[in-house]
């Protein structure tokens, strides 16, 4: 082991550096102080008491859960679409297609929400939690491409044929082999989509009325130090909600290739 | 085996299969029997595989007919024909039993739960997996998916059933065994199989016919013995086991009998049948090594014998393969002699006589 | 003639029509509009006709645009570096010293910061980074220095450090996705044919793994040049980098037209910054992909 130990413990720091900001969170979500530095003052939970006391808090909550939950609704059914045109089928286009689904991976949310924003205003559709969700869709389809573009391929092709050939129609083929095969795949793109657009801010800040949502009110209460310690409790319960929904995301997809008797190859990206 | 006159089971006519611009089956006619072990053999590529799947109605065919027991599969759906496939990779649905792979084709069948668990439970025990049917699907071996595939396929009485390379997937002592096995289990449920491969020694044990395919056609259709001993083209001999190719001079054709002035053999008669239609190649005659033998002392040729110098010996335990050059020319014959207690194996070098038959030469031209 | 083809065609249309239709309604159309109006003459809310370069000159001559650009671009530059560097390191550990069974725990390790809320992590750079912070506080704790480092107040530095800490997982994935396709056998052959491990590495590994380096850049400079978050909340707005500039354009002077015409710029010159990277690079590659 002496090869690569100089390497791991730089691993090993590395993943301090990753973690640092979030096992920061907790020790001051609980410190018993307004003021955000060392040396640690006592613990107290008044800061979650004063978070869930905050009404504007909750219900920005709640309109993001709306929005979380249409958007990775659709996003996962778009990108069925996407996935099994894309693994499955030839057609001319298809190039340019799977790539201006895939384009939001790597433009500028700020290009995305200000391109969307002049035409909505231009069409006098009024900013809403609908129109977040249009942008949010859009943002999530490659995520939910992605993956399920990973468990459609790993699905052996003669899986179908041979339930073809064993006289099923093509819609008892999709239900009864391909749909179970592939759903630990949808339910990872849905928590995946649910989390990316739980946390999305700017599509959510310039496509929404004047209702915030989560990220949105987040963003604005870090500028007033008083709520700061609220905020990291807050921040606090969402990233252990994160890693919860990722570790279950990440178990069944890997689930399901194990499933459909394919390799590991990768997470999600 | 199948006798002549047993009904016709599968009928190509003129079949046409395009993937744009390439061209994958080009013109295939021919017949399959009822009741028939059938093979389609041929090197990666050829188009064995293909046409397979268009027997099954994976494919559609560009041009021409495919009938089955009379009926024209123009319009007929993969799931209503009356094929059943053994796929490549067995295609086993991970998600489920052992019983429910195999009960998979029942759901729509009218028959009682209990006759169905019944059915499943004799189509294990007919594939040798009695008592298999609780256990899940991604923890069988490779030789037990196998059984189970052709327990699936089999549980709906399909007149044909169709194997895809399904023992390309087991190792040497494991195929030898399911090799048998097949045969017994072709014999035991009398229905056509039609087996793709493109090994020729699985095709020459198991298969009553073989159609053997080059680049998307058949290049001939026979029995084993036939396609052994007379192969049609010289791709075709040397597809199929080992051949000697020895260029020649055709110098007299009349009746039934070609003369030919074969290098380092001399003039030989060969018959007519030993001699395919001409495919306007330079002309050769064929022979495979085990009609060639050393002679040992005194020992005399039965018909006739060449001089030689061996090249080249490869020593195989039962078996020594001798590469000979014949009778001062630089033309070298492969053949193959038994190893015998009391007969020494020779050395390069040493000067030889090698036995040959005029019957067993087939003439390429 | 060919049935196949065109019903496995017709079938794979029908199937990506709602998703491209989808994308072309709610993406295409909008860059298009954005394409368009960068053309046109902006004024409080409205755009009007004729079409000009008006924008696009005012764009190139007035200095703040390009200071901002050129900040955005620095800042870019410097966390694609940062990134890069201290991910290779990583990549290269997972892939060669991590046991195979192991590794996909570590890509999740390495990839579950990435997916926590992008507010609560660029928030906490500021309260780590600022005036009596977190960090001033270990500082002055510990007796490193009498006088609070107080990196927030330097926009610029904080910025690229809490952008290197966003998009760190980025760098590593396709750097370890290219290690990985590395032919071990190949590093074995450096090495019977007398190369040290240090010389086999950078004779073999490294040239093989380029592509995924390259991959790393592109993925980590194309979205942080339009990152708008972490100025505005790092920076305190005090400074802003082209994506702050788009938006004030946009919404608090209100002229479309020309927050279209910094989009388009921005776009276009991050473009083509990447073009010739992967250009330059092929090069190098000798026509590898």
């Amino acid at each position: 082991m002496k090869k690569g130990s100089g390497l791991s413990v730089y691993a090993i720091l590395y993943l301090i550096f990753l973690y640092a900001p979030i096992l920061i969170l907790p020790v001051f979500a609980f410190n018993d102080s307004q003021v955000v530095a060392f040396p640690l003052k006592g613990f107290t939970t008044q800061w979650f008491g004063e978070m869930w006391a905050d009404a504007n808090l909750r219900s920005a909550l709640f309109r993001s859960l709306v929005i979380a939950l249409c958007t990775a609704s659709l996003a996962t059914i778009l990108g069925l679409f996407a996935a099994r045109a894309s693994v499955r089928y030839n057609f001319p286009g298809k190039t340019p297609a799977m790539g201006l689904i895939m384009l939001p991976m790597v433009l500028p949310d700020i290009v995305i929400a200000m391109a969307l924003l002049i035409v909505l205003l231009s069409l006098s559709v009024p900013l809403s939690m609908l129109t977040i969700i249009m942008g949010h869709v859009l943002l999530c389809m490659p995520f939910a491409v992605a993956i399920l573009t990973s468990a459609f391929q790993s699905l052996d092709k003669s899986l179908e044929e041979a339930a073809l050939d064993l006289g099923e129609t093509r819609a008892a083929t999709f239900r009864l082999i391909i749909l179970p095969l592939v759903m630990p795949g949808i339910i990872a793109s849905f928590l995946i989509c649910f989390t990316i657009s739980i946390d999305e801010f700017v599509l959510a800040n310039f496509l929404g009325s004047g209702k915030p949502v989560l990220s949105v009110y987040i963003f604005g209460q870090f500028r007033f130090p008083a709520k700061v310690p609220s905020m990291l409790a807050l921040g606090t319960i969402l990233v252990l909600f994160s890693i919860i929904l990722l570790g279950f995301a990440e178990y069944m997809r890997r689930r399901g290739i194990a499933k459909a008797g394919g390799k590991d190859s990768g997470g999600f990206l | 085996m199948t006798s002549a006159d047993q009904p016709t089971m599968i009928e190509f006519k003129d079949v046409h299969k395009y993937y744009g611009d390439y061209h994958a089956l080009r013109g295939i006619n021919g017949t399959i029997k009822a009741g028939e072990f059938f093979s389609l053999l041929g090197p990666s590529g050829c188009g064995k595989t293909t046409l397979l799947r268009t027997i099954a109605g994976f494919e559609d065919i560009s041009s021409g007919v495919i009938m089955i027991d009379g009926k024209d599969m123009a319009r007929v759906a993969a799931n209503t024909r009356p094929t059943n496939m053994v796929f490549q990779s067995y295609a086993i649905f991970p998600h489920m039993s052992v019983a429910e792979n195999v009960g998979f084709g029942l759901r729509k069948d009218p028959r009682s739960k209990d006759e169905k668990a019944a059915a499943v439970a004799e189509a294990l025990e007919m594939v040798g997996l009695k008592g298999y049917g609780k256990r899940a699907a991604h923890a069988l071996s490779g030789g037990q998916r196998q059984r189970v595939a052709l327990a699936r396929a089999l549980i709906l009485k399909p007149k044909v059933l169709l194997l895809d390379e399904p023992l390309s997937a087991l190792d040497k002592k494991m195929r030898e065994h399911m090799q048998v096995e097949l045969i017994k289990l072709q014999r035991q449920v009398g229905i056509t199989f039609i087996l793709v491969t493109h090994d020729q020694e699985e095709a020459l044990v198991m298969s009553d016919r073989i159609a053997v395919m080059f680049e998307g056609e058949i290049a001939q259709l026979a029995d084993p013995e036939t396609l052994y001993r007379r192969p049609n083209s010289k791709k075709v001999a040397d597809f199929i086991g080992t051949m000697n190719f020895i260029p020649a001079t055709v110098l007299s054709e009349a009746g039934d009998k070609v003369e030919v002035d074969a290098k380092g053999l001399g003039h030989v008669t060969i018959d007519a049948a030993m001699a395919p239609p001409a495919k306007g190649e330079s002309p050769v005659v064929g022979l495979r090594p085990e009609t060639l033998t050393l002679l040992y002392d005194d020992q005399k040729a039965a018909e006739r014998e060449t001089e030689g110098v061996i090249d080249e010996v490869i020593y195989f335990g039962d078996m020594t393969y001798y590469d000979v050059y014949l009778g001062g020319t630089d033309v070298e014959v492969r053949l193959s002699m038994r190893n015998v207690p009391g007969r020494p194996v020779l050395d390069v070098g040493t000067k030889v006589r090698v036995a040959w038959s005029p019957s067993a030469l087939v003439l390429f031209r | 003639m060919a049935a196949t083809p065109s019903s496995e065609v017709r079938s794979g249309l029908k199937l990506i029509s709602p998703p491209v239709f989808y994308a072309i309604l709610m993406l295409a159309a909008p860059l298009a509009t954005v394409l368009i109006y960068s053309v046109m003459t902006g004024e409080k809310g409205a755009v009007s006709l004729p079409l000009t370069l008006d924008n696009y000159y005012e764009l190139f001559t007035k200095p703040i645009y390009r200071a901002l650009m050129w900040r955005s671009l620095m800042v870019s530059f410097f966390v694609t570096l940062a990134t890069v560097l201290l991910a290779y390191p990583v990549a290269y550990f997972v892939s060669f010293h991590v046991n195979p069974s192991r590794k996909s725990l570590w890509l999740f390790l390495i990839t579950i910061p990435f997916w926590t809320s992008y507010i609560i992590r660029v928030s906490l750079w500021r309260t780590i980074l600022g005036y009596d912070g977190i960090l001033d506080s270990v500082v002055m704790g510990l007796g490193l220095s009498d006088t609070q480092p107080n990196i927030l107040s330097n926009g610029v530095l904080s910025i690229i450090i809490t952008l290197a800490h966003a998009y760190a997982p980025f760098a590593v994935l396709p750097i370890f996705v290219s290690l990985e396709k590395v032919d071990r056998s190949l590093l074995e052959a450096g090495q019977d044919l007398g190369e040290s491990r240090w010389m086999t590495f950078l004779r073999v590994t490294l040239p093989l793994s380029l592509p995924g380096v390259i991959a790393a850049v592109l993925i980590v400079f194309i979205p942080t040049v339009g990152d708008y978050v972490t100025p505005e909340l790092i920076g305190g707005g005090r400074t802003p980098m082209i994506a702050n500039l788009m938006e004030t354009q946009m919404l608090k002077q209100r002229d479309q037209a020309m927050g279209s015409a910094i989009a388009v710029a921005a776009m276009t010159i991050v473009a083509l910054i990447s073009i010739a990277f992967v250009l330059w690079n092929r090069r190098f590659l000798g026509g590898r992909k």
